[in-house]
C-alpha cells in the first residue's frame, strides 16, 4: 500500500545533505519551472488538486489565485511548521529526511506567486529539526539555489527561519503571522483574510510544509502523474502518522483514499496484544472520534471523513483499543485544549476551563448528570463563537465522545451517586 | 449629514450612517448591540464576542457587530432566538469566573458586566466548580489599582496605552483563563493620561486610587463642565455630592465626549484639578484680616475706589468671556487701566500635541479677542501709578515670588477677588470669595478658537459670586448675564444666531476672520 512520493529519499543516508540529494534529484525541477510562466505554475497546482495539509484541506492553488494583484506591496510565503496537533507527527520527517525537496517546494511556490521573502515558522521544540533545516537553507544559499539569484536565474529569494516558543495556537495561520511580527500569538479575526493583508499587512500566503514539499513532485511529473494517486477529490499521497495500540505506529506514505480498517490492519500491523478496536481518531487529537461499526466504509480522504461527520484533519490516525478510558482520554483533550487557548476570546478562554474543571469532576466520581449534560451543552455555546477554531478543535472530538460514548460518562456519574448514597447510608 | 444607507434590524428598517461599523452605525439610531472590547476611540479588537449578531442570508451568518461594517440592504438579526442565546452564553462564559460580589465592587452602578447581567444574561448561576484565582489590588502606578478578578481581558486598556499615549506599559500576560493585564517588574504606566483607563475599563478591574471608595456612583449628580486646566478645554463631566449637612463636594471630573476638542479623554492633571475647586477656598469676605459681610466689604470697596486716583485693574486669563467683558465695562467706567498680564500660566514646552497645552490658562484667546494689554511693562507701570489694584482672581504668584510681589505692590491698595485662599489673598488689603468654573456659568474659547459656553453644576455653602456680580456691584454698566452676552456679540458676529444657553454643545469653531480677530 505505501507509496514513495514524499518519503522517495527518507531512507537514504545523509539525503538532508545537498549533495547527496542532488544526486537524487533535488533541485532538477528548476530548470523546468523558470521555464514556465508563473501563472501556468499556479495552473499546474490547481489541476493537481493538491489540498492543504495542514488540517483543513484548502486547494493550495485556488488559495493563490485569491491573491490580489499589483498592490505595490511585496507577497510573503509564511511555511507552517509548527506542527503542534497531537497526533501529528510528519512534517518533521521532511524537515530532517529530506529539507531540499522542502525548500525546493519553497521556490516553485515562491516563483509562482511572485514571493521573494519566505519565513518558515517552526515549532520551538523542533531543535534537531531546526539545526537540520537551517543548515540545509545555508547549503542552498551556498550552492545559488536561494539568494539574490535563484539558480543562475532573474529572481531572488530569501528564506528566515522563525522558531516559535512553544505555543500549539501559533500554528493558527494569523496567530502565527503575529509571532513573526513580534507580537504575542494571537489569532487575528477575518476577514482581512492573510492573501489580502498578511505578514505586516502584505499579501501573504500560508501552507502547511507537507503541502510545499508536494510541489517539486508536481512540477517535474506533471498534475497528472500526481492524479494518479488519491481520490478524484483528494488526489496524491500523504503522510500518516499511525500511533496509539497499533502493533506498528508510525509514519507511513500512503496514497489518499484507501480503507482506514485496512490501513490500521495492513500498514500498522493492526490492533495490538490481540486487542479489540474500541474506535479510531482520524487526523489529529481534533477530529471526532469515529466508532468501528462507523469506521466499515470510511477511507483516507476528504470527503470520506465528510460525509462520516468528521474530518480528515492531519493525517494523525489514532488508534484506541478497548481498554482506552474515554472519561480519562476526554479530560487529556481538553486539558490540551485549554491549555493552549491564546485566551483572548471569552468563550474559549473561560468555558475551556470550565468544561476542564467539570471533566475533572466527573472523573473523581463527584459528578452528576447535570455536569455530563452541560459539558455537552458547552460543546455548543462555544464552538464557532470565537475567533479562531482552536476552541472547535477541542469541542467537536469532545462531542463526539459524548455523544458516542455516553454511556462511559454515566457510568462514572452513576458511580458518584452511589458513593454519596452510601455515604448517606 | 454624512451619507445614509438603509439596512435592516430585526425587520426593521432603519437609515444608518455610511462608514460605520454595526456597533456605532445601529447605536446612532438607538439600538443598542452588547459589546465590551470595542469602543470607538481604540476601534475593533474582536475579542469578547459579546456583540455576535446574525446576518440574515449572510456568509457567514454569524458575524462581530464591532468588525463588521454597515451595508446597504443588510438584514442584521439581533432578538432572534439563537443570537439571544448566544448572548446569554457568552454573558455567562463572561461571569463564571468574575467575582460575584458586586456590592463592594467600586464600579457598580456603572458596569457593563452588571448592565449586560441583567439584560442579557441567565438569572442563575450554573458554576458548581472553584473559579479562577487571580491577583488584587495591584498598584499599577499613576493612581491607577488594578483587579485581575474583576477583568474581562478586553484589552482596552493595552490598547490605550499602546495606541494613544503610546506608551505601551500593559500587557495580557499568559495564555487561556490564566491571561492577566499586567505592567512589567518594576515598570509602573508613566503616561500624563494614565487615568483614563479607569473610564475605559467596562468593568470594576482598573480603578482610580483617588476615588474608590469614597461615593456609590449612583449618589453622583452629574454635570457637564469644562476643564480650565489648561487652553485645550477640554470637555468634562462633573460629579458631585451634597452629603446631609455637608456642602456641594466634587469627587470627580470625567472626560465628556467632544470630537473637535479632546475626544473621549482628558488629561490626568486636568482630572484632578477638581481638588482645587473643593479646597483652599477663600470662604468669607475679608476687610484687612477681618470677616465681613460681603455688602460691607463691597461698600469699603467702593470707598476705595472713590478715594483712589488712579486704579489699575488685573484680570484672570481663566475668566470666562462674560467676566471678562464686565470688568471691561467696569474698567472703561472707573477710567482705569486693564491688564491681563499673565505669562506665569504658560509653561513653555509642557504641551504633548496629545491634549495638553503649555498653556495652563482656559481663555487667552478671550483676552486677545477684547483686545486686554497683556504685557509685563504695561501692567507693572500701571500698578506703580496706582493708588489701587483691583485683581480678579489674576494668580500672580504663578509669575511673580513674594518678596517681588510685596515690592511691586509696596504702595499700592489691594483688592482681590480671589476663588482660594492663599499668599495672595492673605497680602490682599480685601479679599471677596468668587466661584470657581465649576459654580458659574460661562464661555471659553480655546486655543484652536472654538468657542465654548458652560453651566454652573455646584452650589457651595458659602455662595460665592460670580467675578461679573462683583464687577457689576462695583459699577459695571453690564448688569446681568445677558447684557454680557450681548456686549460679546459686537466682538463675535457669530454669536448673533445664539443665546449663551443655545451655543451648540460642540463649542462654536470661530471663521477665519474671527480667528483672526482673537489673534489680532
Ligand atoms: C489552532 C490551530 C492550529 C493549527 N496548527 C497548524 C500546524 O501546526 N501546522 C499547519 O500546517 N497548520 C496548522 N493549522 C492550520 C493553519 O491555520 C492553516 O490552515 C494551514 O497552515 C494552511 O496551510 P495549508 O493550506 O497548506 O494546509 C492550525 C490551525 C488552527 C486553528
Ligand atoms: S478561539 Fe481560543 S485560541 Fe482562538 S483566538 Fe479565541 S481564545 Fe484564542
Ligand atoms: S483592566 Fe479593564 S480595560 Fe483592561 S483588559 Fe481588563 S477589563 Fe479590559
Ligand atoms: S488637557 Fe488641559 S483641558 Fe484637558 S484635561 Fe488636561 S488640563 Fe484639562
Ligand atoms: S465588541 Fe465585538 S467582539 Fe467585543
Amino acid at each position: 500500500m505505501e507509496v514513495k512520493i514524499l518519503s522517495a529519499k527518507f531512507k537514504l543516508k545523509n539525503a538532508n545533505k545537498i549533495t547527496v540529494a542532488k544526486k537524487h534529484g533535488a533541485y532538477a525541477t528548476l530548470g523546468k519551472l523558470f521555464a514556465m510562466k508563473p501563472e501556468d505554475v499556479i495552473e499546474e497546482v490547481k489541476k493537481s488538486g493538491l489540498r492543504g495539509r495542514g488540517g483543513a484541506g484548502f486547494p493550495a492553488g485556488v488559495k493563490w489565485g485569491f491573491l490580489p494583484k499589483n498592490t505595490g506591496k511585496p507577497i510573503y510565503l509564511a511555511v507552517n511548521s509548527d506542527e503542534s496537533e497531537p497526533a501529528t507527527f510528519k512534517d518533521r520527517y521532511i524537515l530532517v529526511k529530506d529539507p531540499h525537496m522542502l525548500i525546493e517546494g519553497i521556490i516553485i511556490c515562491s516563483y509562482a506567486i511572485g514571493s521573494h521573502e519566505t519565513y518558515i515558522y517552526i515549532r520551538g521544540e523542533y531543535t534537531t529539526q531546526v539545526r537540520v533545516l537551517q543548515a540545509a537553507i545555508d547549503e542552498a544559499y551556498a550552492a545559488g539555489y536561494l539568494g539574490d539569484s535563484v539558480a543562475g536565474h532573474d529572481f531572488k529569494l530569501n528564506v528566515t527561519v522563525h522558531r516559535g516558543a512553544g505555543a500549539y495556537v501559533c500554528g493558527e495561520e494569523t496567530a502565527l503571522l503575529e509571532s513573526i511580527e513580534g507580537k504575542k500569538g494571537q489569532p487575528r479575526s477575518k476577514p482581512p483574510f492573510p492573501a489580502v493583508a498578511g505578514l505586516y499587512g502584505c499579501p501573504t500566503i500560508i501552507n502547511n510544509v507537507q503541502s510545499i514539499a508536494s510541489l517539486p513532485f508536481i512540477i517535474d511529473k506533471g498534475a497528472d502523474a500526481y492524479k494518479v494517486y488519491g481520490t478524484e477529490k483528494s488526489p496524491g499521497t500523504h503522510l500518516f502518522g499511525i500511533s496509539g495500540h497499533v502493533e506498528k505506529p508510525g509514519m507511513y506514505e500512503l496514497p489518499l483514499g484507501l480503507p482506514i480498517l485496512e490501513v490500521i490492519d495492513k500498514v500498522a500491523g493492526g490492533v495490538w496484544k490481540g486487542r479489540k478496536l474500541k474506535g479510531i481518531i482520524p487526523g489529529g487529537s481534533s477530529t471526532p472520534v469515529l466508532l468501528p461499526e462507523e469506521a466499515q466504509d470510511v477511507t483516507l480522504d476528504y470527503e470520506s471523513m465528510a460525509a462520516h461527520k468528521t474530518m480528515f484533519g492531519s493525517g494523525g490516525i489514532v488508534v484506541l483499543d478497548e481498554t482506552v478510558d474515554i472519561v480519562a482520554l476526554v479530560k487529556n483533550l481538553i486539558d490540551f485544549y485549554h491549555h493552549e487557548s491564546c485566551g483572548q476570546c471569552t468563550p474559549c478562554r473561560e468555558g475551556l476551563g470550565w468544561m476542564l474543571k467539570i471533566i475533572k469532576k466527573i472523573l473523581r466520581r463527584e459528578g452528576s448528570m447535570d455536569d455530563v449534560l452541560l459539558l455537552r451543552e458547552l460543546c455548543d455555546n462555544i464552538e464557532m463563537k470565537t475567533v479562531c477554531v482552536l476552541s472547535a478543535a477541542c469541542t467537536m472530538p469532545v462531542r463526539s465522545y459524548l455523544d458516542k460514548f455516553r454511556h462511559e460518562f454515566e457510568a462514572y456519574v452513576q458511580d458518584a451517586s452511589a458513593s454519596a448514597q452510601v455515604k448517606q447510608e | 449629514m454624512a451619507d445614509t444607507i438603509k439596512l435592516f434590524v430585526n425587520g426593521v428598517e432603519v437609515e444608518v450612517e455610511t462608514g460605520k461599523n454595526l456597533i456605532d452605525a445601529i447605536g446612532a439610531v438607538g439600538i443598542e448591540i452588547p459589546h465590551l472590547c470595542y469602543h470607538p476611540a481604540l476601534g475593533a479588537d474582536g475579542n469578547c464576542r459579546m456583540c455576535l449578531v446574525g446576518i440574515e442570508d449572510g456568509r457567514p451568518p454569524l458575524v462581530p457587530a464591532c468588525k463588521t461594517p454597515a451595508q446597504a440592504g443588510m438584514k442584521v438579526l439581533l432578538d432572534a432566538a439563537h443570537i439571544k442565546k448566544i448572548q446569554r452564553d457568552v454573558m455567562e462564559l463572561e461571569l463564571i469566573n468574575h467575582p460575584t460580589d458586586c456590592p463592594i465592587c467600586d464600579q457598580a452602578g456603572e458596569c457593563k458586566l452588571q448592565d449586560y447581567y441583567m439584560t442579557y444574561g441567565r438569572p442563575e448561576s450554573r458554576m458548581t466548580v472553584p473559579q479562577v484565582q487571580k491577583s488584587k489590588k495591584l498598584d499599577f502606578g499613576c493612581g491607577v489599582v488594578h483587579d485581575q478578578e474583576r477583568c474581562v481581558t478586553c484589552g482596552r486598556c493595552v490598547r490605550f496605552c499602546r495606541e494613544i499615549t503610546k506608551t505601551g506599559e500593559l500587557g495580557i500576560i499568559n495564555r487561556t483563563d490564566d491571561a492577566r493585564v499586567n505592567i512589567f517588574p518594576g515598570r509602573p504606566i508613566n503616561n500624563r493620561y494614565a487615568l483614563n483607563v479607569v473610564d475605559l475599563c467596562p468593568v470594576g478591574a482598573m480603578t482610580s486610587k483617588d476615588f474608590r471608595f469614597k461615593q456609590r456612583v449612583w449618589f453622583l449628580k452629574k454635570a457637564p463642565g469644562i476643564c480650565h486646566g489648561c487652553a485645550k478645554g477640554c470637555n468634562i463631566t462633573i460629579e458631585h455630592n451634597r452629603e446631609k449637612y455637608q456642602d456641594d463636594i466634587i469627587y470627580r471630573f470625567r472626560p465628556r465626549l467632544n470630537r473637535q476638542v479632546n475626544g473621549y479623554f482628558m488629561c490626568d492633571a486636568g482630572r484632578l484639578s477638581y481638588r482645587q475647586e473643593n479646597e483652599g477656598r477663600l470662604l468669607a469676605a475679608r476687610l484687612g484680616s477681618q470677616i465681613r459681610p460681603l455688602e460691607d466689604v463691597l461698600a469699603a470697596c467702593t470707598r476705595e475706589i472713590e478715594q483712589a486716583g488712579k486704579i489699575a485693574i488685573l484680570l484672570s486669563p481663566n475668566c470666562s468671556l462674560e467676566q471678562m467683558v464686565a470688568v471691561k465695562a467696569l474698567a472703561a467706567k472707573l477710567q482705569a487701566s486693564l491688564s491681563g498680564f499673565s505669562t506665569g500660566y504658560i509653561k513653555e514646552g509642557d504641551g504633548d500635541g496629545l491634549l495638553i497645552e503649555d498653556d495652563k490658562a482656559a481663555n487667552r484667546a478671550g483676552l486677545a479677542l477684547l483686545g486686554i494689554d497683556c504685557s509685563r511693562e504695561s501692567f507693572e507701570k500701571a500698578v506703580r501709578d496706582a493708588q489701587l489694584l483691583i485683581n480678579f482672581n489674576n494668580d500672580l504668584t504663578r509669575t511673580y515670588s513674594d518678596s517681588e510681589l510685596k515690592k511691586l505692590l509696596k504702595d499700592t491698595k489691594v483688592i482681590i477677588a480671589a476663588t482660594h485662599d492663599d499668599r495672595l489673598s492673605a497680602m490682599a488689603d480685601i479679599a471677596i470669595p468668587v466661584a470657581t468654573s465649576s459654580e458659574y456659568a460661562g464661555s471659553l474659547i480655546n486655543c484652536h478658537n472654538i468657542l465654548q459656553t458652560f453651566a454652573g453644576a455646584v452650589s457651595r455653602n458659602h455662595k460665592p459670586a460670580n467675578i461679573g456680580e462683583i464687577a457689576a456691584k462695583l459699577g459695571s454698566p453690564l448688569q446681568s448675564r445677558a447684557e454680557q452676552f450681548a456686549e460679546l456679540r459686537k466682538y463675535l458676529s457669530v454669536l448673533k444666531d445664539f443665546e449663551a444657553d443655545t451655543v451648540p454643545a460642540e463649542g462654536l469653531k470661530l471663521n477665519e476672520s474671527e480667528a483672526a480677530n482673537v489673534t489680532a
